[in-house]
């Protein structure tokens, strides 16, 4: 396991409902002063940043995922309620909350708010998006809320327009310096006796066996009795070492039982007795009454308006479809020429550090091995850019909610959930941060199944392989007239994963045990227009990513292949077929002739298990050591090559359609591999995973090449 | 009856569930209460979740889940 980055003595938390704007605030009061890990979107688990405050100082920030209660529902959501009850009882704990708002949603996000409020721990209430509303709509004034909530205070501000970010900064400063804790002794609402008495013996086991604050005691023992599993939180629990120490944890499971027994003998409305009291008590202040709420139902937002068209029962697949076409089509076209910029720079400096460099063996290896072999990667950036900065337009516009709605009808059916389609689409960008975004799908099994299929999704990291293959075997031409050929065939590769995905779904749901209900309830989040600053800080992180590979999984195997394609160097007859690599890539040559591969592709399948774009780069170093001259366009490489015995083109169009099957099914990227184990809590899916794909793509490989060349296509 | 069979655009309110024990209680959470408005906007293509607002937000929720919640119409 990663460790996680750790908290100094004194730092603030931050948390709110989904939805809220909580990067973005996150983002804002820290700039980019982020402990963040290496994988972009792993911030789904634990963000730490540091606020600059007006005194000069700095202090630490934790930033949770977005939560809608205490009682959680998804595993992400039980990380922040584990997180948030450890802070009770521990040391480790903030010296501040910062509860995020959204003021066009106040009552239901004042609830998960109102349950922070029970911990003793002072709460700053933050009111965001107060750019939605205009001022006098505000059904209660921050000073008012302050004082009914019993807040440490309640700041407007708008994280769109950036303002009140100054404002809640001093707030933070003077909270952290005299802090105000109104140490309360109850909860703020009314029970009836009969309530009251019920659940005192849970009360008093929380107060006295656990030092909780009476009000927190309440809350819990409240909490805990709606549920029969509601202990859960204490119980055993798989990912942390948070349970109660046994002797406590069996007195507590007794009283549990004993309290629900006396609910139920007394005849007490168990399940709805917390959401009823907080939501009471949460509209008196807020001064919500049934005439207030019609008037805001009959209310069309411009969002219910757009779904007209964009949810609409037949338009809305249409669109969709149409929304993922278009991406992948632009993915490649507009890329073509910034990618023609970075292959120039390339080539540019290779031939630059060439000439100012002495003719030595020195030379070779960084012109060859480093820039050959690094360049060729690069080259695929653009086309990176394109796709992460789509997908998180996607995502960030509150599309994504639409097209989970659209499809979990679908979904169901291939045994997955509606909530498995943002972690499947940003699969095409990553698989990783796709397979930590499953922790939203509540149901065990159907967020297993997505895992399992999640890297049949073409990641970007195959893109310059597709691309590769494309630019040297496809030809630039128009299909139907209006489809070219080349982004036509790249969209085939993105359909043939996703379908063959979804295929293995139905498969795998029909023999992987269930274990709980599934249930979809999702908030339809209003459409907003992405800020530049988020969208542009993903694909920041996706692309200093790929750069940090290129520099340093690229970098080494570069290097190493090319010393094994140099070595041993046979003076007359520079054949790189007698080179080390050479002969590697000759042994296992037979295992892959079926599939149409030579020992080039041999060596670069081989070296492609660090990382699927390190396949490209092979193919340049190899090809640069063998020519041993100017670095030439790699797509010109594969399209001459031509075998030393038939004397015909070693690669077809055939052989690169077999490339790219092999790419889209093989399991490369022993990373994805890594997070799976984690997210599982065994081997066993991780080696599944592993085995079923690596069979797959020969199998596929194998029938597309050997089929073609029965039709001919050879 | 209950929120599955409500038309687009009708107002009920929340009256009951039709099997408590069984009851999602984060439904409860996100306010759909007895005694709560609600009102229905649609359904997704192809028999998917329907889609409510209650409060001042939208919540979507599957056909099954929906046919838990006992409302009464509001005219």
């Amino acid at each position: 396991m990663k460790s996680s980055p750790s908290l100094s003595k004194e730092w603030i938390a931050l948390t709110g409902n989904p939805n809220t704007g909580k990067t973005a605030i996150f983002n804002l009061l820290t700039g980019l002063n982020q402990k963040v890990s290496n994988y972009p979107g792993i911030t789904v688990e634990r963000k730490i940043g540091e606020i600059y405050l007006p005194n000069k100082k700095n202090i630490q920030i934790l930033d949770l995922p977005g939560s809608y209660s205490l009682t959680p529902k998804s595993y992400d959501e039980q990380v922040v309620s584990e997180e948030i009850l450890s802070w009770v009882r521990s040391d480790k704990k903030p010296s501040l909350i910062l509860s995020i708002v959204d003021i066009s949603n106040l009552t239901r996000n004042l609830y998960f708010t109102s349950q922070l409020l029970d911990l003793g721990i002072p709460v700053i209430v933050v009111l965001n998006m107060m750019d939605q509303i205009q001022k006098n709509e505000l059904p209660i004034s921050p000073g008012q809320l302050k004082k009914n909530l019993s807040a440490a205070a309640v700041i407007p501000i708008s994280a769109l327009k950036k303002k009140g970010v100054n404002h809640l900064k001093d707030t933070i400063l003077s909270q952290l310096e005299n802090p105000k804790i109104s140490v309360q002794d109850d909860l703020p609402f009314e029970m009836t006796g009969i309530q009251r008495s019920a659940i005192r013996p849970l009360f008093v086991f929380f107060k006295d066996k656990m030092d909780y604050s009476p009000r927190l005691a309440w809350a819990q023992a409240l909490r805990t009795s709606c549920r029969k599993d509601g202990l859960n939180i204490y119980g055993a629990d798989i990912y942390n070492n948070k349970a109660l120490e046994k002797e406590k944890w069996k007195k507590l499971t007794e009283i549990h039982s004993q309290v629900q027994q006396e609910l139920k003998d007394k005849s007490v409305d168990l399940l709805a007795l917390e959401p009823q009291l907080r939501y009471r008590w949460i509209d008196g202040i807020v001064n919500k009454t049934e005439e207030t709420d019609v008037a805001e139902l009959l209310n069309e937002t411009r969002s219910e308006k757009v779904d007209r068209v964009m949810t609409h029962k037949v338009a809305g697949p249409f669109i969709f479809i149409g929304i993922l076409y278009l991406i992948f089509q632009s993915v490649f076209s507009w890329s073509v020429v910034p990618m023609d910029w970075v292959n120039s720079i390339v080539e540019q400096f290779g031939n630059w550090v060439r000439l100012i460099l002495p003719p030595h063996l020195i030379r070779d290896l960084i012109v060859e091995g480093v820039i050959g072999g690094v360049g060729a990667v690069l080259v695929f950036m653009p086309q990176i850019i394109f796709l992460v900065f789509f997908m998180a337009i996607l995502e960030d516009s509150g599309y994504m909610a639409r097209t989970a709605f659209m499809l979990d009808r679908i979904m169901i059916k291939l045994g997955l959930h509606g909530k498995s389609i943002l972690p499947l689409m940003t699969g095409y960008a990553c698989a990783i941060p796709g397979i930590l975004a499953t922790r939203t799908i509540d149901n065990w099994k159907e967020r297993l199944v997505t895992i399992l299929i999640l890297p049949l999704m073409s990641c970007s990291a195959r893109l310059p392989v597709y691309a590769l293959m494309i630019g040297a075997f496809v030809p630039s031409t128009k299909v139907f007239g209006i489809f070219d050929a080349q982004g036509m065939v790249l969209v085939v590769m993105y359909f043939l994963g996703t379908v063959t995905a979804l295929f293995l779904a139905v498969i795998f749901s029909r023999w992987i045990k269930n274990k709980g209900n599934s249930t979809f309830i999702m908030e339809m989040p209003p459409y907003r227009i992405p800020l530049f600053r988020s969208v542009f800080r993903q694909v920041y992180l996706r692309v200093k990513q790929f750069v940090n590979d290129a520099g340093k999984i690229i970098l080494v195997v570069s290097i190493i292949l090319w010393v094994l394609a140099s070595f041993p160097k046979t003076d007359e007859t520079q054949n790189i077929q007698f080179s080390y690599a050479g002969k590697i890539g000759k042994t296992i040559e037979p295992v892959i002739r079926p599939l149409g591969f030579d020992w080039k592709i041999g060596i670069s399948l081989l070296t492609s298990f660090a990382a699927r774009e390190v396949m490209v780069s092979t193919l340049a170093t190899i090809y640069n050591v063998e020519a041993d001259n100017d670095l030439i366009k790699l797509t010109d490489r594969l399209k001459k090559d031509i075998d030393h015995e038939t004397k015909e083109p070693t690669y077809s169009l055939l052989t690169g359609i077999s490339i790219m099957v092999f790419f889209v099914f093989a399991a490369q990227c022993m990373a994805t591999f890594a997070v799976v184990r984690r997210e599982t809590n065994t081997w066993k899916w991780p080696f599944f995973m592993i085995f079923y794909m690596t069979g797959l793509a020969y199998i596929m490989s194998f029938i597309v090449y050997q089929g073609g060349i029965y039709f001919g296509m050879g | 009856m209950t929120v599955n069979h409500l038309h687009p655009g009708e107002f009920a309110v929340i009256t009951g569930f039709t099997e408590d024990i069984n009851t999602d209680p984060r439904l409860l959470e996100m306010g759909l209460l007895p005694g709560s408005v609600i009102r229905m906007i649609k359904q997704a293509p192809f028999g998917g979740p329907v889609e409510l607002k209650i409060k001042d937000y939208y919540l979507s929720l599957r056909v099954e889940d929906s046919a838990k919640i006992i409302v009464k119409k509001k005219i």
